[in-house]
């Protein structure tokens, strides 16, 4: 039988043959890429540092998950369990659009509260607006302002280590993050995996992460809130926070229409937003300089703005 | 994390399926505005979105919502923490609003508002007409059953203004008058005792109406739907209320008599015809016991089921119960130990509902147990909840049989032993009722436990936490 290939030789070539098509899958998305970061006149939005940032923060999300899960088995090395399983967790979870789209969003924004404070000397912590939102008269603005800077001045450090602790996903993300966990375990689920399911389900509260906190001093401050579209007096975290609840549009889109591409998409945020043409145009000049402010957008009104941008809200950035 | 010191403008509390249990003013205001009220499903399309949410991924969010209240646009921020009993079901939410902005809403564009009518109008008639350029009928479509007569009259002379066949109110001038100002006139229509608003709505251009209209009448009211009409019927002859008394008193007397005729209290007997007639007084008296729970049955069943919850000692409903059926289990020599004096065990509770439950499994217990066994009462707790657990050493249930027991009618098999395979069921939903649970604990051969858990509480306090 020696011209008849044994069982075992077949299934190895088998397993040969997916490789290389693995392989060849890979070499096919080299082509758009590679297309992509040429074409693009500079890579803001695909730089090495934000991948590193977002690699960063989404391994710093499973190590967490893990120590969770290490402390509920009562595993003595907590550390050594993270660091076993952890790149794993951390592949699985970069696998999840909506958590990736958020990571991407928070380096974004880091890298432009960056930009600002370099440019326009606004601190990445306290802006004009939030301080004198501190001095309020009014005792719970001034209580959400003051735990909005806190929570601020928590990020500006996690970014700094490219971290992202837990808390600060929103509550469909933690969701989505622990769902992926229980995946990524299979049947392996364990009795400890539940406990501590339970635990950092019962700890997480959405009302204490940065992004609810500044939404709530944004949502405090009523008709008032135009005052935050200002960027260099509001600083980039709160402008981002207000553009995207004042204009209808998520978050994540809000950050990303900073993007210097993307500057239709800003001057129209901000109109729907509430700003007048000029302010608008000023706002936009002073985010993206290059950009050459539109006839057409200084002539429609806010609410045609709004309806633009819901009509033409994209897959990658509609979702809240 | 950052704690926020939050003053709370108003908190609320939703249950399991998204009613509004409770509310201050400020959420109940825009309840209401919304067609919502107090005890009825949340109204408040965004806020129900964020509590089905924190409920289903039993996290607690912060976020704002939007709504009107018809007048004024309300944007606020609310802080949803689900609520979850002891086993983990989710039991609702709790709400709390941390600001609350209104703003007028802005005034619509002529425009806008006279689509939306048009929209709105669309949506809600009950009828349907088209029209020609004259106003006269062409055609005519509804699912009233009220407007039969209404279709029926137009069948028969189509081709005549619509205005002849409704009664416009207070208008004596000849119609058909001018569109507009038929347009939202109230009239009523023979063979409908309902209220009407007529709506037109031009079509054609340039002059509108010259290519017709088409006529929407719209109700007041909804008609009343069979649903509603039959509400009533279930309220006719109930067991639990009207049955019970009358059955009761010539079963009590047939026990009696029987139980006369046992004990020879008349005039000597044969012992024979005194056995029949201890089995007349047992088949009696199940039959009493049977009423009873099927008149329990149908209280627990009803959907107002409530108890009174109040602060009891665990231990005296315990040693109540071995009281009450100290004599049964000593017939059988079974010895009933109580939790020891001492010992005891607040819970938050109806006492004469523990009471039934424990009288419930006790007498289980005992029925099911062999000779010279013992049955344990033990209290316990875990947590915030306060245990009471009732142990035989009987032959206990398999899996299979733990599954089943608590059923409605589930006998296990078994029959002629005087149980009607409703008491478990009434009990667990009492339990259930009061914020607990009766779960069961067995292996065949090692005896069963079952165990009722409620709401523990610390000391006698009055109010509730």
């Amino acid at each position: 039988m020696a011209d008849a290939p044994s069982p075992e030789v077949e299934y190895d070539q088998d397993a040969l043959r997916e490789a290389l098509v693995e392989g060849n899958a890979a070499l096919a998305r080299i082509g758009p890429i590679l297309t992509h970061l040429l074409a693009a006149p500079d890579h803001s939005l695909f730089s090495d540092e934000i991948v590193a940032r977002i690699r960063g923060m989404c391994r710093h999300l499973a190590w967490q998950v893990l120590r969770a899960q290490a402390e509920a088995a009562g595993q003595g090395g907590h550390e050594p369990f993270a660091e076993r399983h952890g790149e794993e967790l951390s592949d699985h979870l970069l696998a999840s659009p909506a958590l990736l789209a958020h990571c991407h969003a928070l380096a974004i924004e880091w890298q432009l509260t960056e930009k600002l404070e370099v440019q326009y000397g606004v601190d990445p912590v306290l802006s004009p607006l939030v301080q004198d939102l501190i001095s309020s008269e009014d005792q719970n603005a001034a209580s959400a302002a003051m735990a909005a800077l806190t929570a601020q001045a928590r990020f500006a450090q996690t970014q700094r280590r490219m971290e992202l602790p837990l808390g600060e996903l929103s509550g469909d993300l933690f969701h989505e993050l622990l769902l992926r966990w229980r995946d990524h375990s299979g049947q392996l689920r364990s009795e400890a995996m539940i406990r501590a399911e339970t635990r950092l389900r019962e700890e997480f509260d959405e009302g204490a992460a940065r992004i609810a906190l500044l939404a709530r001093v944004v949502a405090g401050m009523g008709a008032d809130g135009v005052r935050a579209l200002e960027v260099d007096q509001a600083g980039a975290a709160l402008f981002l926070s207000a553009l995207g609840a004042r204009s209808g549009q998520s978050r994540i889109a809000a950050v990303l229409s900073t993007n210097h591409r993307q500057s239709t998409r800003l001057a129209l945020g901000l109109r729907a937003a509430g700003l007048s043409a000029e302010a608008a145009e000023q706002q936009q000049l002073r985010l993206i300089p290059q950009s050459a402010p539109s006839r057409a957008i200084a002539a429609i009104d806010a609410d045609e703005a709004r309806r633009l941008l819901t009509e033409t809200a994209s897959a990658g950035v509609s979702q809240s | 994390m950052t704690s926020v010191e939050t003053r709370y403008l108003a908190r609320a509390r939703s249950d399991a399926d998204g009613k509004l249990v409770e509310a201050d003013e400020l959420v109940a205001q825009l309840q209401r505005a919304c067609g919502g009220a107090v005890g009825t499903r949340i109204a408040i399309p965004e806020l129900l979105a964020l509590v089905e949410k924190a409920q289903a991924y039993g996290l607690r969010l912060a976020r704002p919502f939007e709504a009107t209240d018809g007048e004024q646009r309300i944007t606020a921020w609310v802080e949803i923490s689900p609520i979850a009993t002891e086993d983990g079901e989710a039991d609702g939410c709790s709400i709390a609003v941390v600001s609350w902005q209104s703003e007028d809403l802005p005034p619509e564009n002529d425009t806008a508002t006279a689509r939306r009518r048009v929209e709105i109008n669309r949506h809600l008639a009950d009828c349907t007409a088209r029209l020609d350029s004259q106003q006269r009928l062409l055609s005519v479509e509804t699912e009233a059953p009220d407007l039969a007569q209404f279709v029926e009259r137009v069948g028969q002379k189509a081709g005549k203004p619509w205005t002849d066949f409704v009664e416009l109110a207070g208008n004596s001038h000849a119609q058909p008058l001018h569109w507009r100002l038929l347009d939202g006139a109230r009239c009523t229509v023979p063979g409908s005792s309902r209220d009407w608003t007529a709506h037109l709505e031009p079509l054609g251009q340039p002059v509108p109406g010259n290519a017709g209209f088409v006529l929407y009448l719209t109700a007041d009211q909804p008609l009343a739907d069979a649903g509603a009409d039959a509400a009533p019927m279930v309220e006719g002859p109930s067991f639990g209320r009207d049955l019970t008394p009358v059955l009761r008193q010539p079963i009590n007397r047939i026990i009696a008599n029987a139980e006369t005729i046992r004990t020879k209290l008349a005039g000597p007997l044969a012992d024979e015809y005194s056995s029949y007639a201890a089995d007349i007084a047992t088949a009696a008296q199940h039959l009493l016991a049977l009423i009873d729970d099927l008149s329990d049955l149908e209280v627990v069943e009803s959907e107002d089921f409530t108890t009174a919850p109040d602060r009891i000692e665990l231990a005296d409903v315990a040693r109540r119960a071995c009281g009450i059926l100290g004599v049964r289990a000593r017939e059988k020599g079974i010895a009933l130990v109580a939790p020891p004096e001492g010992e005891s065990q607040l819970a938050v509770a109806e006492f004469r509902r523990v009471l039934q439950i424990l009288l419930n499994l006790v007498a289980n217990a005992i029925r099911y147990s062999p000779d010279e066994s013992q049955v344990w009462i033990r209290l316990d707790r875990i947590g915030s909840r306060a245990l009471i657990t009732v142990a035989d050493q009987g032959h206990g249930l398999d899996q299979d049989e733990q599954d089943r027991v608590f059923e409605k009618f589930e006998r296990l098999g078994r029959s002629g032993d005087g149980g009607s395979g409703l008491g478990l069921y009434i009990s667990r939903r009492i339990a259930r009722a009061m914020d607990g649970d009766l779960t069961v604990e067995s292996a065949p051969g090692q005896g069963a436990r079952f165990t009722l858990s409620v709401p523990a509480a610390d000391d006698l306090r009055q109010k509730p936490r």
